[in-house]
């Protein structure tokens, strides 16, 4: 199966990714007073250019459509090499949403404004990079690059315990992507000494037909770095730390952008590159992702912090998109991106409820909490849509994502399916129970609370304005997934081919 | 004919013109010693050392073709040719960086600048010695004079006691190097390296291996290679500033190229040999040094750590004795000047502030008080960890790939791990940096001379980093050279 490439009118991607830093030059130069505005507009710009390429974006066929191709280290075989396909284009459009989102609701922001800015436009630009790269060296330096302007947003953005957790964020995602580098550069040199053509273009690798042991050690080298930064059980302790210590605008980014980097990174290259190791550890995946569900949703029960239990519900609900990919069959990895889209949706909505509720209340700890609902009833919709949509109510966007993901699974492995689909009940659980903590039990107030909340502001326009498309897009993909699955269906089909013939 | 000719032919050494930078160098470090003696005026020496560097950088530019001279004594080709020119640029950048610090230190010689210039003029005939002989005079005109150079601060304890040490290590060295030449003069009856050569071809008997072996001790030790390395962080540590600069700069990238050199052109035949060896140093050297690095608190004795650990990577690539190799090899070297001596000079520039004492503490909330500086700190930083876009990252990524097309997991394993390691000292200073309230007191006096140095490094490091295309193709040619000249005079 070979795609067909479509080159750009216009290099749109390219200018995607250099809208952001073209921003932040200017934020550089000029006053605190428009850095908020200059970002937003770039954001929203980002935002409708993503938003043309997935309206315009062609699903017959597998095509990589807004290519570019430039020389760029021509010594090592190496270019400049951009393009997007189904999966891709959604990714890169929610990565455009979840910033439109970010900076909108960064208005309040005070601290070390213009670096703030500099920082987030930064990381736009490297996000989109990932997704859109397919030569694997201008893959791997956007997939680097994210981690400064994250590192210094953590660390100096956050709350006490804000350098640990930046450090340890830090050190465990270079840790997995050294070893994915490791597992890129031995494919290129086995490609080259098969075919004596030096190149790091993703389709030129994937013509190579490895050793079965040669596939298996790449297969774990790449998963690795992927791994940790999904992040997969066991690897995922660096995530509730960096959540719980992020800016409200951070953890917005990290659950509905940078998480996704490490499921699209199997999805993109461990799938079709290994597809004898992809089955060949279908059972190890399943086991991984079993865990993940079930281990986190019950630590997301015992949490008290909101933030804690929205992330350990974030290594859960991730936990699907690895079951659904490793079915290795179309459902499966259709239900893995869609919930990959859907959970950048409503955990970038739940993050935000989660900082609406610290500036009203400040506090995180669920006993310091209770009774809101009443006395801000948009937000408590909002958050309730949120909280129903994430826990899977179906007409919302988790509910269709995690049923294809389970129905896939189903097919290859009744076990796993049914021990994923129970958790769904204690996903329920822990996402009732946080909704219940924090916005019910009014009768648990006391009377100076309740004169003390009755004068709770709810959402201002900014906060107004960064629900909504998050809240907006639930409802569009929950009652019309249709669409949605069209047009990733024959980039699933691409992802598939070596797996399952054709 | 013109003058410099008739001298030439008049001195009757065949293709003596190719040392006009070399002469160059000379006359300036001499001028200048003359000059110091009767002139008190700082700038002026400055400005005479720069414009005489500059004029030797460019007499460099009109060689144009290869050239053996002095009797087979000494080799001008592109490789010695790309060396010296980024040797001499650098040494001007450390010179002019100088003034400020010394002045502001009290700590001023004119001693300075002759010295550092005759340190060049060594690394120089280093890079430029196809014999073991003229290789060992260079290496000992550097060595001697940077011994000088870091004890000259003679007031001070701590720069005698490193000096010291360093005097007396690199002595034991140079007593190794030299014992490891008569070896392999006594199996050869040569010094010649392509003579050299001719004689040992695979042959790697006794007598060969103890010298090549020695030799390699002695070059570790000069590159500060653990378990040679004891010296390096009390010399760089004692040192004034700007020397370190010039020593963790200069001085080492002057000894890898030569390490590269005797190793591609004396001993090819036999890489199995010294793969293996450098390898071994290569991965002790990671270790120790990233490992000992992240127990410092002052910056710049964790400075002096990593570029242990720099010596690591930048001789891992020899463990990939093939042009992948020295590729990588030279380019990590090339471009590891640029991030090191922006460091150590951005360093130079915070010491000048009276309490300032590159304790962590002191970094402490930097982006706030000087957040350009802070960014250029974070630029060093973050490439000498090796994350793109910066050049720290192409210099790893080469390494990577001569590893990794060798064969030689093992050591691609270990650079990742210590560079893991590594990731917990540079971001400390980082986080200091940008996400803790200021503790001291004090204000930056950066001269535009120090601004425009770190500045300008700085941008290098991300312009080479984002477009390292020019720089890999120097370093292709000059591996090409040098295996161009295995065996051929």
């Amino acid at each position: 199966m070979t795609p067909e490439f479509v080159y750009a009118q216009f290099p749109i991607i390219s200018i995607s990714i250099l809208i952001p830093l073209i921003a932040a030059a200017i934020v550089f130069f000029t006053s605190e007073k428009i850095a908020k505005q200059i970002s937003i507009i770039a954001s929203i710009i980002v935002f409708i250019l993503s938003s043309y390429m997935l309206l315009t974006y062609d699903p017959s066929g597998y095509k990589i459509q807004f290519y570019e191709k430039y020389s760029w280290i021509p010594q090592f075989g190496i270019n400049y090499e951009v393009g997007v396909d189904a999966l891709s284009l959604t990714m890169v459009w929610l990565t455009a949403i979840s910033f439109v989102v970010a900076f909108i609701w960064s208005t309040n922001i005070e601290k070390r404004i213009k670096e703030y800015f500099i920082a987030f436009l930064v990381l736009e630009a490297a996000c989109i990079g990932v997704f859109v790269a397919w030569d694997l060296v201008a893959f791997y330096v956007f997939w680097e690059v994210m981690l400064i302007p994250m590192f210094l947003i953590i660390g100096v953005w956050g709350y006490a315990e804000r350098i640990y957790a930046a450090t340890k964020f830090f050190i465990y995602t270079f840790f997995g992507s050294l070893f994915l580098l490791i597992g890129v550069i031995g494919m290129y040199i086995y490609n080259y000494m098969e075919n004596n053509v030096l190149s790091m273009s993703y389709f030129d690798l994937l013509k190579l037909s490895l050793p079965h042991n040669l596939e298996i050690i790449f297969f774990l080298l790449l998963a690795l770095g992927f791994a940790i930064k999904v992040p997969m059980w066991p690897f995922h302790t660096w995530l509730p730390a960096a959540h719980v210590q992020a800016p409200t605008a951070g953890s917005v980014i990290l659950a509905a952008v940078l998480l996704k980097m490490g499921t699209y990174g199997f999805v993109r290259f461990n799938l079709p590159w290994f597809p004898e190791a992809s089955k060949y550890f279908m059972p190890v995946m399943f086991a991984l992702g079993v865990i993940a569900i079930i281990y986190t949703a019950m630590m997301a029960i015992a949490q008290t912090h909101i933030k804690r239990l929205i992330a350990y519900s974030s290594v859960s609900h991730m936990g699907f998109v690895t079951i659904g990919t490793f079915a290795l069959n179309t459902e499966g990895v259709n239900g893995a991106i869609i919930t990959m889209i859907s959970h950048g949706l409503t955990s970038g909505a739940l993050f935000l409820a989660a900082g609406f509720i610290y500036e009203r209340l400040h506090s995180y700890e669920m006993k310091d909490l209770g009774g809101m609902a009443k006395f801000v009833p948009v937000f408590a919709t909002l958050f309730m849509i949120s909280a129903m949509a994430s826990a899977g109510l179906p007409g919302l966007s988790g509910f269709v994502g995690e049923f294809l993901a389970l129905l896939g699974t189903f097919k290859v492995s009744i076990l796993t399916a049914s021990l994923a689909g129970l958790s769904l009940i204690v996903g329920a659980a822990y996402t009732l129970w946080l909704y219940k903590r924090t916005m019910f039990e009014e009768e648990l107030l006391t009377e100076e609370e309740k004169k003390e909340y009755s004068k709770l502001k709810d959402l201002n326009t900014a906060e107004l304005w960064s629900f909504l498309p998050l809240v907006v897009f639930m409802f569009v993909i929950g009652l019309y997934p249709k669409w949605w699955i069209e047009l990733i269906n024959n980039t699933t089909a691409f992802v598939l081919h070596k797996i399952v013939g054709g | 004919m013109t003058i410099v000719q008739q001298l030439v032919a008049g001195l009757g050494v065949p293709n003596f013109q190719v040392l006009i930078p070399e002469i160059i160098v000379l006359t300036t470090a001499i001028i200048v010693f003359i000059l110091e003696l009767f002139v008190k005026s700082r700038t002026l020496l400055t400005l005479i050392s720069a414009v005489g560097l500059s004029l030797g950088a460019l007499s460099i530019l009109t060689i144009s073709e290869g050239a053996i001279t002095l009797y087979g004594l000494y080799i001008v080709d592109s490789f010695s040719l790309a060396f010296k020119f980024f040797l001499i640029i650098f040494t001007i950048l450390a010179i002019i960086n100088l003034q400020p610090y010394v002045e502001a230190k009290k700590t001023y010689y004119g001693e300075y600048y002759y010295l550092i210039i005759f340190s060049l003029l060594g690394s120089m005939i280093m890079v430029s010695s196809p014999n073991l002989v003229s290789f060992y005079i260079g290496l000992e005109l550097m060595s001697v004079s940077t011994y000088i150079l870091v004890g000259l601060w003679r007031r001070d304890y701590k720069s005698k006691e490193g000096a010291f040490k360093y005097l007396i290590m690199g002595g034991a060295g140079t007593a190794i190097i030299s014992y490891a030449i008569a070896l392999i003069y006594g199996k050869t009856g040569s010094f010649d390296f392509a003579r050299v050569f001719n004689q040992i071809q695979d042959n790697a008997d006794l007598a060969t291996t103890a010298g090549l072996g020695l030799l390699i001790v002695g070059l570790a030790l000069k590159a500060s290679a653990v378990p040679f390395h004891f010296w390096t962080p009390d010399a760089y540590e004692s040192a004034p500033t700007p020397i370190t600069a010039f020593m963790a700069s200069v001085s080492k990238i002057a000894t890898y190229a030569v390490i590269l050199r005797i190793m591609v052109e004396a001993f090819p035949l036999v890489n199995s040999v010294w793969s293996y060896g450098w390898a071994v140093l290569a991965a002790v050297s990671m270790v120790v040094g990233n490992f000992v690095a992240l127990k410092q608190r002052n910056v710049k004795r964790m400075l002096a750590y990593s570029s242990i650990a720099h010596t690591g990577y930048i001789l891992a690539a020899l463990a990939s004795p093939n042009g992948m190799g020295f590729t990588a090899l030279i380019f990590y070297s090339l471009v590891y000047l640029f991030m090191a001596l922006g460091g150590f000079i951005l360093l130079s520039a915070f010491e000048k502030n009276g309490n300032w004492t590159n304790d962590l503490d002191d970094f402490k909330g930097l982006a706030k008080k000087h957040p350009i500086m802070a960014l250029y700190m974070l630029i060093y930083m973050f490439s000498m960890l090796g994350i793109p876009p910066t050049v720290g990252f192409m210099g790893k990524f080469g390494v990577f790939m001569a590893l990794i097309s060798s064969n030689v997991w093992w050591l691609a394993v270990v650079l990742v791990i210590t560079s893991i390691v590594s990731a917990g000292y540079y971001l400390r200073v980082v986080s200091y940096m940008y996400m803790y309230e200021p503790v001291k007191e004090g204000k930056f006096n950066l001269n535009p001379v120090e601004k425009f140095t770190v500045g300008f490094l700085a941008i290098m490091v991300l312009v080479i980093g984002i477009y390292p295309t020019v720089f890999w193709e120097i370093s292709n040619i000059l591996t090409s050279i040098l295996v161009m000249n295995i065996g051929v005079r």
